[in-house]
């Protein structure tokens, strides 16, 4: 008992400190306006939805209680007393905070300067629009009546009657789904998978015409992603070899095409096409010219090395040696489109299908790469470079293959980034390129088509949907990142490959909820 | 490794070598004929030279202390804790709120605020605040972000090591606010007041800060140094990162001391953040990043893995970033490009830094 | 844009009003017929009139983002107070840009997206905003910048985008002329943060000064986001100017004011633009800001001026200008976009409230004579500011003329 004690105090303790930081970020006020507005609640304080606070503490204090009441779950006596504890330790670690920022802003001292979020509305907001104490006791209250609520109504879902009926449901559910015809034939016939792909690329191409310029201009860099993301997966995913200057490549594409097709610096406007292939090579030749030096290197120091590559390009681009040429911070303007038949396609909408047009394309290269001779090489070189060595692989030729192949990727996905902006410029690359189109393999699943997709989608088309929390972007992503590579390392869509590798070194073991929980504070 | 590595090859890394030297001997010219024309033109006075030696080394051994924090963890762990420049942001905004808070207690017998009365004692609690917030930064980071990761393939931990820096980044900005600040330091350490030397007919001023950080900085890596090379502790520190299994049977307490390294390496990047603070002036959210990658780019030119070769690192990037444009006539602007330029020639004749790394080759 | 084309549209500009004048209650005409929501916004009953504003709301320069916003909600807010347009409320939509032209250029679709957006608060930095024109002005939507400096973003193939603050051209003639006639500096050292709006001030800045006779011994640009820059300024200590011009912003500003004791150039002066001038630059030099000179656009005192200052900062906390010099601007472009939108708009007779995009894209490249805070604004080909700026100096920790 003592050891549950002790737990559901601890995990009362992390979710004290986790609500404090979401109050200190101001996080609270933007959840709670989500909240209000979502169950149309009214509001006591003009500067914020104090009846969305209550909610969000509320709800947060189910989800604590019923973490709690799992320590135990057998007996309802010991289920309220976890509770009971761990709702006291957050009430009152998140009331003591409320109080003392309540009574701080009394004593007439501006907080703001220091801590961004606590201006005097904010203080307000977290009491209520009441006195220090009522609002403080408030907090308290809530917590530990909510974590009770939680305790119990998780012990009578789970451990009762009605938890266990609903597994039964969804059992049956799930048994009879896949007893269907449908999938039967499915699975027995993989040829039937064609059929699948059809679908799948009949709806992608009937996309375009249903969303609206936004959408369009937004799947429009998901897939320019996707593209480079499985340029990525090529060096990285398939020959092993960690590259964080992608970037680079990017630039080399975009200002290519940029200067080649637009009126200034360089007063040659060739028209779109040719320079798309010159471009591509243009980035092929650039991954080959640093891949010489730098393949020998090891891992780590090939990451660094390929850092400062990226570094290097993003510098040059914008320093005034240069800008003579390449048009300096100011970056290329009015940058060509491509048109066929007499027929402009700068627009949104013709542009998400040149990106389609690409995808597909990669996809049938990265496929045909990866099954061929050379595939196997880079595979064989990723699991162990000696061994490749010792084979016969030439692997300095394939490095370079890769670095090529890979380079090609992002070239193009830079042709089609500037060409659609119409303008490039430094801002445009970034380290920030680089980490985003590593982390949506590793999110998506490295090695892996589709999950390349899914990771484009979530890494780029994810904060477009999420502008509400605007200036939490990029602190939900960071956790996001984290939170991920712990519950789930192989990504969402993982090569059948690469999981079965992770789940051999005993990641599974660890108990995911605990780290997930623990990362905010 | 490069030693395996050329037995093992035959034709093209000949090709590669010879295109290698090549490459190099042209870059030597350049910059020696580059070297030359600048001396030449007389454009530089010995003060000049004298200053921009000054920055460099000042500026260098905040990179060294830095580079210690990557390198403690690499020797152990082999990951690039790329949140690491964080840390340091967060120990630089602990001391900026210690002397922010002595700076508004006033002390009645002198008339003046704490800060200014008890000027050393300020200082030391601002170090101290520093280097405990950023070694309870670093301990969570490695419970909450690192551990859960152990034995995943070397990419996991690198990218949650990324989501980790841009979460500690954004949550600087959005609770501390994206405003700049500036450390206000006692009396006695103003900026850019400091001992002036007279060098050909100019003054060269050495600033009490720029001192201070730099006194500090190689004391605390020679502590350091001594604490691993020297103590019981330091033994089993790099008998972990020798073998982690053999470390264990041998009744040490890996976790323990993976943990204690990130509190060390947490130690080192909060006191870099306050002499960031105090001989800069200037934090925010961002300022850990840019110096953070200077640092692991030190690092790696010293040799990952090993203390002497973070703190030569450092120095020699310090000193290059800040001389090397004027030495080779090129735009400030550019002094990145040198940098990283130097990290790859150094790095393709030596592929392990420049003293080597210490680590055992079975765990690479 | 063709002559026939501007013809068409002064024509349709001109019936409207006259429309507008009979008092016809019925939908305009340009709206009747073209029911299309590109040619005329329909705003239903309920629902508001929307202003997009985008700008950097998050990273490094978002301080600009957030105070410009602030200033256009404060505008939102007095023009809801006083009514409205026709009953129905404004409301400015603000987006994040990270100050980036992918950035502007995904806030620009989002806008045009939107059937209820009519014209454009901003956007806030020339990069951003050089992304984003196409896209407005494909779609007709007006845009009045607060703070998009770059010479060539009016001009052009296009005629949605207007602004009201100086451009860097004017400021870096003004800069050079005050820095050789008024200062009689003869050796300056031009310095700048190679981002297109420092830059590009920086090299008029050097173009005229060397016009007028003077002589530029250095040309240095640093890396912005760092906090020592005591080795360019060695650099440019070595050629012995008498001051230095930096164009950029306050962050590094502040650090070239801080690093130059070291770095030999005690006694020089250090002048800079209106991305300088601010408290913020103060607060971060310290006893290094003294003596620094800045261009400002801050508008000269009055009581309307004072009143707004008032209340900002009763609501906000800081006072206008605190945080970047384009508070006020904030305030005009939406006040005016306000304006511009209550002189086309008409209630049609189902309750709808029209907009004509034509009409409103005419309406503000024509603006005359507008009173707003930062001066008379009327727009001449894009430009609604042809006035200065006017430098200030720093003197015991506040900014004044010198």
């Amino acid at each position: 008992m003592r050891d549950q004690l002790k737990a559901s105090a601890r995990s009362g303790l992390i979710f004290g400190v986790v609500i404090i930081f979401l109050m200190l970020f101001g996080l609270t006020k933007t959840l709670s306006d989500i909240l209000g507005e979502l169950f149309n609640l009214q509001s006591i304080t003009r500067t914020g939805n104090s009846g969305g606070l209550m909610l969000l503490f509320a709800l947060l204090a189910w989800w604590a209680g019923s973490r709690a009441a799992k320590e135990d779950k057998e007996n309802w006596k010991a289920v309220l007393r976890n509770g009971a504890v761990s709702g006291l330790v957050i009430g009152s670690i998140t009331a003591l905070f409320t109080f003392l920022v309540g009574s701080l802003d009394g004593a007439d001292i501006e907080m703001r300067t220091y801590l961004a979020q606590l201006d005097r509305p904010s203080v307000q907001f977290l009491l209520y629009g009441r006195s220090i104490i009522a609002g403080a006791l408030m907090t308290f209250f809530i917590f530990l009546i909510f974590n009770l609520v939680g305790a119990l109504a998780s012990y009578i879902l789970e451990t009762r009657h009605a938890g266990g009926y609903l597994q039964k449901k969804y059992l049956q559910i799930k048994d009879r789904i896949s007893g269907t015809s449908i999938v039967v034939r499915y699975k027995e016939h993989p040829q039937s998978k064609w059929i699948g792909y059809g679908i799948l690329l009949a709806g992608t191409l009937l996309m375009p015409q249903f969303l609206g310029k936004y959408w369009n201009y937004a799947m429009g860099t998901v897939g320019i992603y996707v593209i480079m993301g499985l340029g990525l997966n090529i060096v990285v995913g398939l020959a092993g070899l960690l590259d964080l200057g992608y970037v680079a490549f990017f630039a080399i594409g975009a200002y290519t095409v940029g200067l080649l097709t637009a009126p200034a610096p360089i007063p040659i406007q060739w028209s779109f096409w040719p320079v798309l292939v010159i471009s591509i090579l243009l980035a092929a030749f650039a991954g080959i010219l640093l891949g010489i030096p730098v393949l020998r290197m090891r891992g780590d120091y090939l990451a660094i090395v390929t850092l400062g590559f990226g570094e290097i390009i993003r510098v040059l681009i914008r320093s005034d040696m240069m800008s003579p040429y390449l048009g300096g911070p100011q970056g290329v303007r009015d940058i060509g489109g491509p048109s066929l038949f007499g027929i402009s396609l700068s627009n949104e909408r013709a542009y998400l299908y040149l990106i389609i047009l690409g995808i597909l394309l990669a996809i049938l290269l990265t496929n045909f790469l990866q099954k061929s001779r050379v595939g196997r090489a880079w595979m064989a070189m990723r699991e162990d470079e000696t061994v490749a060595q010792a084979m016969g692989i030439n692997t300095l030729y394939y490095k370079l293959m890769a670095f090529a192949t890979g380079a090609a990727f992002a070239g193009f996905g830079g042709v089609l980034f500037a060409a659609r902006n119409q303008y490039t410029g430094p801002a445009d690359h970034t380290l920030m390129v680089s980490i985003n189109v590593l982390s949506l393999l590793i999110v998506g699943g490295m090695g892996s088509i589709p999950g390349v997709m899914i990771g484009a989608f979530v890494l780029k088309g994810l904060p477009e949907v999420l502008r509400e929390l605007d200036i939490y972007r990029l602190l939900v992503f960071g956790a996001l990142l984290v939170i991920m590579m712990i519950i789930r390392p192989e990504g969402i869509w993982p090569a059948p490959r690469r999981r079965m590798e992770l789940h051999e070194s005993g990641l599974e073991e660890i108990p995911p909820d605990e780290s997930l929980i623990g990362e905010e504070g | 490794m490069s030693k395996t590595l050329s037995q093992n090859t035959a034709g093209p890394i000949n090709t590669f070598l010879i295109v290698q030297v090549i490459i190099s001997i042209l870059f030597i010219a350049f910059l020696t004929w580059r070297l030359y024309t600048v001396i030449d033109s007389g454009a530089y006075g010995p003060d000049t030279w004298l200053r921009f030696a000054i920055s460099g080394l000042i500026i260098g051994s905040v990179y060294s202390v830095i580079a210690i924090g990557y390198t403690l963890v690499y020797g152990i762990l082999f990951m690039i804790n790329f949140a690491h420049g964080e840390v340091m942001m967060l120990g630089a905004f602990a001391g900026y709120f210690v002397f922010e808070a002595l700076k508004s207690i006033p002390v009645e017998a002198t008339g003046l605020s704490f800060l200014d009365s008890y000027q050393i004692v300020s200082v030391i609690l601002a170090f101290l605040a520093g280097m405990f917030i950023s070694a309870v930064v670093g301990y969570f980071l490695e419970r909450i972000a690192y551990r859960p990761l152990r034995g995943a393939p070397r990419l996991i931990p690198l990218i949650s090591a990324i989501g980790a820096s841009i979460f500690l980044q954004n949550a600087a900005q959005v609770t501390f606010g994206p405003k700049r600040r500036t450390y206000i330091n006692p009396a006695s350490l103003q900026r850019s007041v400091g001992w002036r030397i007279p060098v050909a007919g100019e003054e060269v001023i050495l600033t009490y800060t720029g001192v201070l950080t730099f006194v500090l900085s190689i004391l605390l890596m020679v502590t350091l140094y001594i604490l691993v090379m020297r103590t019981r502790y330091g033994r089993s520190m790099r008998a972990v990162a020798e073998d982690k299994q053999t470390a264990a049977l041998m009744g040490i307490n890996v976790d323990r001391v993976i943990s204690n390294t990130f509190v060390i390496s947490g130690v080192m990047g909060g006191a870099a953040g306050v002499m960031w603070g105090i001989h800069n002036g200037i934090i925010y959210h961002y300022v850990g990043f840019i110096p953070g990658l200077k640092a692991f780019t030190a690092a790696v030119l010293g040799g990952i893995g090993n203390i002497p070769g973070a703190m030569i690192g450092g120095m020699i990037l310090g000193v290059v970033e800040s001389l090397g444009p004027a030495a080779l006539g090129i735009d400030f602007q550019l002094k990145d490009v040198i940098a990283f330029s130097i990290l790859v020639l150094v790095l393709i004749f030596r592929p392990s830094g420049i003293i080597g790394e210490v680590l055992s080759e079975e765990k690479v | 844009m063709s002559k026939r084309y501007l013809f068409f549209s002064i024509l349709v500009a001109v019936s409207l009003i006259l429309a507008a004048c009979g008092g016809g209650a019925k939908a305009p005409d340009v709206c009747a017929e073209n029911p299309d929501e590109t040619v005329c916004a329909v705003i239903e009953p309920g629902k508001t009139v929307k202003i997009g504003y985008g700008g950097p709301m998050a990273g490094d320069y978002s301080a600009f983002g957030i105070d410009i916003s602030n200033a256009g909600l404060l505008a939102v807010e007095d023009a809801n107070k006083a009514g409205g347009v026709e009953g129905f409320d404004f409301e400015l939509l603000v987006e994040d840009t990270q100050g980036s032209g992918e950035g502007g250029a995904s806030v620009a679709n989002l806008f045009v997206s939107d059937p209820d957006v009519v014209a454009i608060a901003g956007l806030t930095f020339s990069g951003a905003t050089a992304a984003a024109i196409p896209i407005f002005n494909a779609a007709r939507l007006p845009m009045l910048s607060p703070s998009a400096t770059r010479a060539d973003l009016t001009g052009g193939d296009q005629d949605v985008f207007n602004r009201i603050p100086f451009t860097d051209d004017i400021q870096g003639q003004f800069a050079a002329e005050y820095l050789f006639n008024v200062l009689g500096v003869k050796k300056l050292a031009v310095m700048h943060d190679g981002d297109a709006y420092g830059k590009g001030v920086a090299e008029k800045v050097q173009e005229v000064f060397t016009s007028l006779g003077g002589d530029v011994v250095a040309v240095e640009a640093v890396t912005p986001g760092e906090t020592d820059y005591s080795a360019v300024l060695t650099d440019i200590g070595a050629a012995k100017p008498e001051a230095i011009y930096y164009g950029g912003y306050y962050p590094e500003a502040a650090v070239i004011a801080k690093d130059m004791p070291v770095a030999g150039l005690e006694g020089v002066i250090l002048f800079s633009d209106d991305g300088t001038f601010g408290d913020t630059f103060i607060e971060l030099a310290g006893e290094n800001a003294e003596g620094v000179y800045a261009a400002s656009g801050a508008p000269v005192s009055s009581p309307r001026v004072e009143e707004f200052n008032t209340y900002f900062e009763s609501v906000y906390g800081d006072p206008p200008g605190a945080v970047s010099t384009f508070t006020w601007h904030g305030y005009d472009v939406t006040d005016a976009l306000i304006q511009a939108i209550k002189s086309v708009a008409i209630l049609g007779e189902d309750g709808n409230l029209y907009i004509p995009r034509e009409a409103l894209v005419q309406a503000v490249d024509n603006m005359e004579g507008y009173e707003g805070l930062t001066g008379m604004l009327s727009c001449n080909a894009g430009e609604c500011n042809a006035s200065g700026p006017s430098f200030l100096v720093v003197k015991d920790g506040a900014w004044v003329l010198p």
